[in-house]
C-alpha cells in the first residue's frame, strides 16, 4: 500500500458537504499540489463525522487534529502552517466541550471504522429506485466525462492504469480485457454483467444491484463505450427478485433520462441495456456458460480459448465482468486511475467487498482496501467468534475456495496470498467457524453441492466430484481408511487439473485445502474412529456416550426411564460402570458439557438421572448379582482398590479371571472413601457398589501394602500372570512458603482421610483453607460441621469463575456459611510458639492468560494483610507416589511428575505383564478417568494373557440397544428447563455429614428423561433398528 | 420524477444541485428525513413492519415535514432492521435491531421531541468514504 506522510480526512457527509466541503477538497488538492506535496499527503473524503453543526470539517491524521468551521481561504494557511511547517493552526482547531454522556461515532464503531467504501459508498444513503438521488451523489459524472472528455482508447488506459482486476473471483486485469475485446473487428460486440451470484454465504452482488444499480449501469456504459458495444446484458438470478425489479426500474429512470437509448447525453453514442433472468445453475457463474444462457441455450461451459473477448455472445466480442467490477468502474473515471491505485497492494488495488457469515459477531457485507488481514477483518471489523469459542478457520471464495486456518489469519487479503494459501478471493464470501466445525464434514457439505452443480459436460468434474463425495462421506461415516486419504487427494489433483471450467477445477479446493490444513482431523476419523468437533453423527452417536471415558450409554438409559423402565435402564448403566452410585452422585461429567439440549437451553441432568435409576433399584431391592463364572487359569493382582483397580476388577471377573484386589488402607475404594466427604459421597452408597463388586466375584484384601507386606517380584513368584498398579495420587504438594511445618498446619488429603478413618484431628476456632479445588470445598465444609470450628474460610487466588471445583459444591459451601476469599495468595504463614497463628496473604489481580488458558493471577505490591488462623489447611494438589517400587521391578517414573509411564493405549508398563493407571499414571484427575484407564488395562491384560496385540482397533460410538422415543406434547417439546436437583434444607445440614442432594422424585427424573433429544437416534443403525429406516 | 426528456450533460449539474439541496434537510423544506433499509436483509428481518409503525406514527401525529424514504442494505446486516433519523442541522442517526414498538418510541421522543432515543442508537454520523 502507499504510505502517506499525512491524510487529510475532508467530511463529505450531507451536512459538510452543502456547507462546502467538496470546495474545501479542492482547494486543499490544489494547494497541496502547489507545495508539491502530493506524494506526500493524501486527501480522503470521509462519512459524516457526526459534528455537521461545524463543518466543514477536516481531520488531520495520525495528528488527530480536527479543523472546524473552514473556509476556501484558510486552506493555504493550513497547507502552509500544518502540513509545511508542521504547525497545527490553533485558531482553526475545534476546543471539545465538555462532553455528558458519549454516543457512539459511527467511525469509531470497530464495524464500520476499516471499511473504505468506493462501490458501497451509496449504501444507505440513496433511495436505489430514484434516479435523482444518485445522481445527486456525482451519479453519471463520470459517464458525462467518459463521453465527452475521453477517447475509447483514454477510457481504456484509464481503466488499466487503475490496476482493477475482476471482481467475479479469477482477478482478471479488467483493462486487459476490455482492451483485447476493443480491438476485435466483428460487431456487433456485447457487454453482459454477471449477476450469477451463486456461492453459499455470499451476497455482496445482490445488494448491490438492490442498493445502487445505477453504479453498475453506468460503469457498463462507459465499458461499452470504450470497446465500442451498442447492447449490454445485466444476467441476474432469479432468485433475487428485489435486485432484478430495483435493475428495471433504474434500467427504465436512465432510458427516460436518455442515459440508455439513443445518442446518450447528446454525445452520438448510442447503448441498450436488458436483463437476463437465470435459473439458478451454479455453473452459469462460469463465463462461457453464462453466455450460453444468454443465448438461450442450456448452461454449460465450453473450452477456452476462445475466450469471450475474442468470441463470446453469439460469436461476437464480448465484455463480461462480475457486479462489483462493473459498479467500480465510474468512481475510476470520476476520480482518476491514480486516486483509485493510491488504495490496496502492489498487486490488488482499490477495495474488495466480503460478506462475513457463520460462527462471526457481525454478519454483514464490508468494504476493506485490499492487503488488510484476515486478523482485521474478522476480529476487528467482525467481532471475532460468538461465545468467546475459538476461531477455527475461515472458508473465502465460497464453494471454489479453500479455508484458511487460524495460524494464517495475519495473511493479507490480495489475489495472490490467498491463492498461495490454497484459498481465493472468489466473489469474497467468507464463512468463518469455529471449534466446533468439522472440516471433513464442511468439505463434504461443498462436495455435495458441488457434485449436484456439476453440469456434467465433462468426466473429470461430474464424476470426479461425486466419487469424492463418496469418499468424503465413508470417512464422516467413520468407515475410511488411510488409503481413501490417499486416493481422495489423488482423485481431487485429477478433477482440479482435468476440468473445462472454472467450477471443475476448483472443485477440489475444498478437500485439498482442509487436507493440507487440517489432515490430522481426516486421520483422527479414519484411524480412532473420533470427530473432535463432534459434528460427524455416523462417529458420534450421541456426543454424551461419546464423550464419556467409560463408554456409558447414556441416551439409551434416559430412553429407558423415560419410558419408566428402570430396570432396564439399571442393566444398561451397570454393564459399562462398576461404580454407578457413586458416578451417579461425584462424576464430573463430560456428558452435561457437551449435551445438545444445551446448546438452546439447559444441559439435560445426567448424573442426576443415573443416581435415579440406581435409587430406584436400590428401595425395589433387586436381587443380589450372580457371581461370575471362574473360567479361566490366569490369576491376575491389582494394586489398589480405588475406581481404577476396581474398575479394572470388575470387567477381568466378568470375562472369568480371578481376580484378587490389595488395598493398603484398612477399607476399600481408595479416594472416594478416604477424600470425599460423606456430604456428597454417603459411605452406605459407596458400599452399595462394593457389595455389588464383592457379589459379582471380585475378591479384595484390605491392608496389604505393595513394597512392605509384598513385592511385584513376590506376585509373579505366587503364580499371577499380570499385575495393574492404581496407587493413586496421595502425596500432597507443598505450598512452598514459609512455615509450612508448623503445628496446625494440615494437608487437606491427610486431614479428610484421618477425619474419614475416624483418626482424632485437632481443630482450631478458626480454619482457613488455601486452594480452589473439590479438596479445598470437602475440607472446608468438612471442617465447619466440626463442633469446634467457628468459622471457615477459603483463600484462593484467583476468581469464582476460574476455580476448578464444582460450582454446585461451591454454592452449598456458601450457603452453609464457609467464606471463600477471592484473588488472594498466601506469602508466610505466622508462628507463634511453633503454632500457627495465621497467615500472611497478598491480593492479587488476574493477568494474562497461562498454559492452561485461565488468567494467571498477579499480585498486587503492598497489598499485604493478615488472616488470623487457628488451623491452615492446604489444598493445592497432589502427585503420585510410589516409594514402593525398586529399580529392579523395572518400571519407568516421569522425572518431571513422579507418575508410572504407560502406553495410553494399554496402559501397558515397561515391565511385560504389568500395567498401570489412575492417577499414578495421569496425575490427579477424574473418578471416571481413572475408572477409564482401568477398563483399558483389563482389555489389554487379556489381550496379553492370550498373547494378542495389545491394541485393539477404534470403533465408532453406538449404544448397544435402541430404545424407542416417547411422544411428547407442544409444552414438553418446548421445556428448555433442568430439573433442579432437591437439597436438604440449610437447617438440617451443620449437625451432620448427611447427603445434601436428595435425588431426583419420579415425577421430576420422568420430566427430565422426557427432555433428552436422544441424539444417538440420528445414525442409520439406529433408524434401521427402531423400523424408521429400511 | 422530472419531467421525461433527454438530458445533457449540464441537466445532469442541475439536478444534482436540486436534489441534494432537498435531500439535505437543513436546505431543504423537511424537518426531518427518515431512511428506512429496504435491502433483502432488512425486509427478512422485518424492515416493513418497522416502515408501516413509522408511516402509522407520522400519519398519526399529522406532520407534513417529515420525509419517509427507502434505500439499500447498510452493511451490518445482523442489526437489521435499521433506520437513519436526520434532523435539520444535526448528524445523521444510525437504530438497529429495530422492532414496531422501537419505531414509536423514537417517532415520539426522536422525530418528533427532537431527543435521540441513546438506548436504540447504533451510531451517530455515517461512513468513511474512500
Amino acid at each position: 500500500m502507499k504510505q502517506y506522510r499525512a491524510h487529510l480526512l475532508v467530511c463529505a457527509g450531507t451536512g459538510c458537504v452543502s456547507s462546502g466541503s467538496f470546495k474545501i477538497k479542492e482547494a486543499l488538492e490544489k494547494e497541496i499540489r502547489k507545495r508539491r506535496l502530493q506524494d506526500e499527503v493524501q486527501v480522503v473524503a470521509t462519512g459524516c463525522n457526526g459534528f455537521c453543526e461545524r463543518g466543514p470539517i477536516v481531520m488531520v491524521q495520525p495528528d488527530g487534529i480536527f479543523y472546524q468551521l473552514l473556509k476556501v481561504e484558510d486552506v493555504p494557511r493550513l497547507v502552509e502552517e500544518h502540513l509545511l511547517k508542521g504547525r497545527p493552526v490553533k485558531k482553526l482547531m475545534y476546543v471539545p466541550p465538555a462532553e455528558d454522556k458519549p454516543v457512539p461515532k459511527m467511525k469509531d464503531i470497530e464495524f464500520f471504522k476499516h471499511q473504505r467504501l468506493i462501490v458501497l459508498r451509496n449504501r444507505g444513503r440513496i433511495d436505489p429506485e430514484k434516479i435523482d438521488e444518485y445522481i445527486a451523489f456525482d451519479g453519471y459524472e463520470a459517464l458525462g466525462k467518459a463521453l465527452s472528455k475521453m477517447t475509447p482508447d483514454d477510457i481504456l488506459e484509464e481503466v488499466s492504469a487503475s490496476g482493477l482486476r475482476g471482481r467475479g473471483g479469477a482477478g482478471f486485469p479488467t483493462g486487459k480485457k476490455w482492451a483485447v475485446c476493443a480491438k476485435g473487428k466483428r460487431t456487433p460486440k456485447y457487454i453482459i454483467c454477471n449477476g450469477d451470484e451463486g456461492d453459499p454465504g455470499a451476497f455482496m452482488d445482490r445488494s448491490v444491484l438492490e442498493a445502487d444499480p445505477h453504479a453498475v449501469i453506468e460503469g457498463m456504459i462507459i465499458g461499452a463505450k470504450a470497446i465500442g458495444a451498442a447492447k449490454g446484458f445485466i444476467y441476474i438470478r432469479h432468485e433475487y427478485p428485489l435486485a432484478i425489479k430495483r435493475v428495471e426500474i433504474a434500467i427504465q429512470q436512465a432510458r427516460e433520462y436518455g442515459l440508455l437509448g439513443k445518442d446518450i447525453l447528446g454525445k452520438g453514442f448510442d447503448f441498450e441495456l436488458e436483463i437476463v433472468q437465470g435459473a439458478g445453475a451454479f455453473v452459469s457463474g462460469e463465463e462461457t456458460a453464462l453466455i450460453a444462457s444468454v443465448e438461450g441455450k442450456i448452461a454449460m461451459p465450453r473450452q477456452r480459448p476462445p475466450f469471450p473477448a475474442h468470441k463470446g455472445l453469439w460469436g461476437s466480442p464480448t465484455v463480461i465482468n462480475n457486479v462489483e467490477t462493473w459498479a467500480t468502474v465510474a468512481n475510476i473515471i470520476r476520480r482518476g486511475a491514480k486516486w483509485y491505485s493510491g488504495l490496496g497492494t502492489d498487486t490488488s488495488k482499490g477495495t474488495k467487498i466480503f460478506s462475513l457469515v457463520g460462527k462471526i459477531n457481525n454478519t454483514g457485507l464490508v468494504e476493506v482496501p485490499m492487503g488488510i488481514s484476515l486478523r482485521e477483518i474478522i476480529f476487528g471489523i467482525g467481532g471475532g467468534v460468538p461465545g468467546g469459542r475459538a476461531f477455527k478457520a475461515v472458508q473465502i471464495g465460497g464453494p471454489s475456495g479453500g479455508c484458511i486456518p487460524a495460524k494464517l489469519l495475519d495473511l493479507p487479503v490480495d489475489y495472490e496470498s490467498l491463492t498461495g494459501a490454497g484459498a481465493m478471493m472468489g466473489s469474497g464470501g467468507m464463512i468463518v467457524m469455529d471449534d466446533k466445525t468439522c472440516m471433513v464434514d464442511i468439505a463434504k457439505y461443498f462436495l455435495n453441492f458441488l457434485r449436484d452443480e456439476s453440469c456434467g459436460k465433462c468426466i473429470s468434474c461430474r464424476e470426479g466430484t461425486q466419487r469424492m463425495w463418496e469418499l468424503v462421506s465413508k470417512i464422516t461415516d467413520g468407515q475410511g481408511t488411510l488409503e481413501d486419504i490417499s486416493l481422495l487427494e489423488e482423485l481431487a489433483i485429477a478433477v482440479k487439473d482435468a476440468s473445462l471450467c472454472g467450477l471443475g477445477q476448483t472443485a477440489a479446493n475444498p478437500v485439498l485445502s482442509t487436507l493440507r490444513y487440517f489432515r490430522a482431523e481426516y486421520e483422527k476419523h479414519v484411524v480412532d474412529k473420533r470427530c473432535p468437533a463432534m459434528v460427524c453423527k455416523e462417529i458420534v452417536s450421541a456426543p454424551c456416550q461419546y464423550i464419556c471415558p467409560i463408554d456409558q450409554e447414556a441416551s439409551s438409559y434416559i430412553g429407558l426411564i423415560a419410558q419408566k423402565k428402570y430396570e432396564e435402564a439399571f442393566k444398561v448403566i451397570r454393564k459399562d460402570n462398576p461404580l454407578p452410585s457413586v458416578c451417579g452422585r461425584v462424576c464430573s461429567r463430560a456428558c452435561e458439557s457437551v449435551c445438545r439440549a444445551g446448546e438452546a437451553g439447559e444441559p439435560i441432568a445426567i448424573r442426576a438421572l443415573k443416581r435415579f435409576v440406581l435409587d430406584w433399584a436400590r428401595e425395589k431391592g433387586l436381587p443380589a448379582p450372580a457371581r461370575f463364572p471362574v473360567t479361566k487359569a490366569e490369576k491376575i493382582a491389582i494394586i489398589g482398590a480405588g475406581p481404577a483397580g476396581l474398575a479394572a476388577g470388575y470387567e477381568l471377573v466378568k470375562k472369568g479371571y480371578p481376580v484378587r484386589v490389595f488395598e493398603s488402607l484398612p477399607v476399600a475404594g481408595g479416594m472416594l472413601r478416604v477424600t470425599i466427604p460423606d456430604h456428597r459421597l454417603p459411605k452406605e452408597r459407596l458400599q452399595d457398589d462394593l457389595d455389588y463388586l464383592v457379589g459379582c466375584g471380585l475378591n479384595i484384601k484390605t491392608n496389604m501394602t505393595l513394597g512392605k507386606d509384598f513385592t511385584l517380584d513376590d506376585l509373579f513368584q505366587q503364580g499371577y500372570k499380570a499385575v495393574f498398579l492404581a496407587t493413586g495420587a496421595h502425596k500432597p504438594l507443598e505450598m512452598g512458603v514459609p512455615g509450612e511445618e508448623a503445628e496446625g498446619v494440615l494437608q487437606a488429603l491427610e486431614y479428610l482421610k484421618d477425619h474419614h478413618l475416624g483418626i482424632p484431628v485437632s481443630l482450631g476456632a478458626r480454619v482457613v483453607v488455601i486452594g480452589g479445588g473439590n479438596s479445598a470445598v470437602d475440607a472446608a465444609r468438612v471442617a465447619f460441621r466440626d463442633k469446634r470450628v467457628k468459622q471457615a474460610t477459603i483463600l484462593y487466588r484467583r476468581t469464582r469463575k476460574e476455580m476448578p471445583a464444582y460450582p454446585e459444591e461451591v454454592e452449598a459451601g456458601l450457603e452453609e456459611g464457609v467464606k471463600i476469599e477471592y484473588l488472594v495468595a498466601p506469602v508466610r504463614i505466622r508462628i507463634k510458639d511453633g503454632r500457627v497463628v495465621g497467615v500472611e496473604c497478598i491480593r492479587m489481580k488476574l493477568g494474562e492468560k497461562d498454559a492452561s488458558g485461565r488468567a494467571r493471577p498477579v499480585p498486587i505490591p503492598g497489598s499485604e494483610f493478615q488472616v488470623p488462623a487457628d488451623t491452615l489447611i492446604l489444598a493445592i494438589s497432589e502427585r503420585a507416589y510410589t516409594p514402593y517400587l525398586k529399580d529392579s521391578d523395572g518400571l519407568t517414573l516421569s522425572p518431571e511428575w513422579g507418575t508410572i509411564i504407560v502406553d495410553p493405549a494399554s496402559m501397558a508398563t515397561t515391565r511385560p505383564g504389568v500395567f498401570a493407571g489412575g492417577d499414578v499414571v495421569s496425575g490427579p484427575s477424574s473418578v471416571v478417568e481413572a475408572m477409564a484407564a482401568g477398563k483399558t488395562a483389563a482389555r489389554a491384560i487379556e489381550c496379553y494373557l492370550e498373547g494378542r496385540s495389545l491394541v485393539c482397533p477404534h470403533e465408532v460410538t453406538r449404544p448397544s440397544v435402541y430404545v424407542e422415543p416417547v411422544k411428547l406434547t407442544e409444552e414438553e417439546a418446548r421445556n428448555t428447563k433442568r430439573a433442579k436437583m432437591p437439597h436438604l434444607p440449610l437447617g438440617k445440614r451443620k449437625s451432620g455429614h448427611e447427603e445434601i442432594e436428595l435425588g431426583f422424585t419420579r415425577e421430576l427424573a420422568l420430566k427430565e428423561a422426557r427432555r433428552c433429544l436422544r441424539c444417538e437416534l440420528e445414525t442409520r443403525d439406529a433408524k434401521k433398528a427402531i423400523g424408521r429406516e429400511k | 420524477m422530472a419531467a421525461k426528456k433527454k438530458l445533457s450533460i449540464q441537466d445532469l449539474a442541475k439536478i444534482r444541485e436540486k436534489t441534494k439541496s432537498l435531500m439535505t434537510i437543513r436546505e431543504g423544506e423537511g424537518r426531518a428525513r427518515v431512511t428506512v433499509h429496504m435491502g433483502t436483509c432488512g425486509i427478512a428481518a422485518g424492515a416493513r413492519d418497522i416502515m408501516d409503525a413509522l408511516l402509522a406514527e407520522i400519519a398519526k401525529a399529522k406532520v407534513q415535514d417529515v420525509i419517509v424514504t427507502t434505500s439499500g442494505c447498510a452493511g451490518l446486516c445482523n442489526a437489521e432492521p435499521m433506520a437513519t433519523i436526520e434532523l435539520k442541522g444535526q448528524p445523521p442517526v444510525k437504530y438497529g435491531d429495530l422492532t414496531a414498538e422501537k419505531m414509536r418510541k423514537i417517532v415520539a421522543q426522536h422525530i418528533l421531541g427532537g431527543k435521540m432515543v441513546t438506548e436504540y442508537v447504533l451510531g451517530v454520523g455515517s461512513e468513511t468514504m474512500y
